[in-house]
């Protein structure tokens, strides 16, 4: 665990109060994850980048509205949230948001090599992730890349918690079948 | 408990609590089929963590680069609001509005003609032409254009010196920066040449 001589909570308190270095601060410590969570919603870096620009670009102006600090995580990721689905709105505004999927591409997102997990695993999951509804997807990536409870996804996605459930068991059942027998040749 | 393919993704998920964990861990001891359900779940979840988190390209811009700063106007609105400017302003306005209404209501000087010859008295002093409502304005747009202008100097004053400091501060960073590249390669050259420093080494070389 990394100790952290100041808490968000008195990064964002100071902020809010007009503290630019606090705020720069904050937004080291969240823009990979943001970034991230956005590049697997979007598939695309370019987009997540500017996307991640404008999340901070709005949190920081929206930051004295943030009642309490401790929501700080659900309050920014619904912030992000929000601005990509406006993306895929302003991009194909025929389009029902939940038919809409990430831009394909040949190998999926690409990963960082690496010697523990092989390459075509991560190819796998990728092309897998691909598979599933955006929501399904995004379900997914809030729960296992970013860590976040049932409740907290329901706040970001603004949804009941049944509907988060329903959407991230039903992903499972869809991950299982395709990744179970990779993942077991990988691992054995 | 009974078998439950739900249940048993909160426990991978991490979503039960400790007793819900306590009887699920109980099951699995004596049910096959669940502990199989396990482990594809568990393999599952390891075949998602095979996809890493990619560094982000490239830094976010921070709140003192131009992007997070405020339009123009917004700042000459808020800099305008936010200062001393704003008191000057409500008193101008105040006063202002007490010498027109003053104006408006006051009676008009009634001329006396004296019978001895005349005397200068205040009577016979041309009262100063009322001023005008537009000649008010012009001068309240005046005074609220200097107040702009001061508050605006001294904010771009402001915004010279974190601008001058950020400056400073990379130079530093890219200096220190490069030291390390530095080090890193002549501990590189160490190694490669076979010679592994110890705490002592290190200590006589310094």
């Amino acid at each position: 665990m990394i100790f952290r001589a100041v808490e968000d909570g008195d990064l964002i308190r100071q902020a809010a109060r007009g503290s630019v270095e606090a705020y720069n601060l904050l937004v080291s410590r969240w823009e990979k994850r943001v970034y991230n969570y956005l590049l697997r919603i979007t598939g695309n870096r370019e987009d997540a980048l500017d996307l991640t620009q404008d999340v901070f670009l709005k949190a920081y102006q929206n930051l004295r509205k943030l009642d309490d600090p401790g929501r700080f995580a659900p309050w920014l990721y619904r912030i992000a949230h929000n601005e990509a689905y406006s993306m895929f709105r302003k991009r194909r505004p025929e389009t029902d948001v939940d038919d809409l999927e990430p831009e394909a591409t040949e190998t999926g997102i690409t990963v960082g090599g690496s010697a523990v997990f092989p390459v075509e695993l991560s190819l796998a999951v990728a092309s897998a992730l691909e598979r599933l509804s955006p929501d399904q997807r995004e379900a997914v990536v809030l729960k296992v890349y970013q860590g976040f409870k049932f409740e907290e996804m329901a706040e970001i996605l603004a949804c009941p918690v049944s509907t988060v459930k329903s959407r991230l068991y039903t992903a499972f059942d869809l991950l299982k079948t395709e990744l179970a027998p990779v993942s077991a040749r990988g691992v054995s | 408990m009974s078998c439950s393919p739900i249940v048993l993704k909160d426990y991978v998920l991490k979503e039960l609590g400790d007793a819900e964990r306590r009887a699920v861990d109980a099951h699995l001891k004596s049910c096959t089929g669940c502990r199989e359900e396990l482990e594809r779940l568990r393999l599952t979840e390891a075949a998602l963590f095979s996809l890493r988190e990619e560094e982000i390209p490239q830094r976010i811009a921070f709140v003192s680069d131009p992007v997070f700063e405020p339009s123009t106007w917004q700042r000459v609105w808020s800099g305008f609001w936010g200062s001393a400017a704003r008191l000057g302003f409500a008193s101008a306005a105040l006063l202002s509005g007490a010498i027109v209404y003053s104006a408006v209501t006051r009676p008009a000087p009634v001329a006396v003609t004296p019978a001895a010859p005349a005397v200068p008295t205040i009577a016979n002093v041309q009262p100063a032409p009322a001023v005008s409502e537009a000649e008010i304005q012009n001068r309240i747009d005046v005074a609220v254009r200097k107040a702009v202008a001061a508050s605006r100097e001294q904010e771009m004053v402001q915004v010279r010196q974190l601008v001058g400091d950020l400056q400073q501060k990379r130079q530093q960073f890219t200096l220190a920066l490069a030291q390390l590249e530095v080090d890193e390669h002549k501990l590189s050259d160490l190694r490669h040449s076979g010679y592994y420093p110890t705490s002592a080494s290190v200590r006589e070389q310094q």
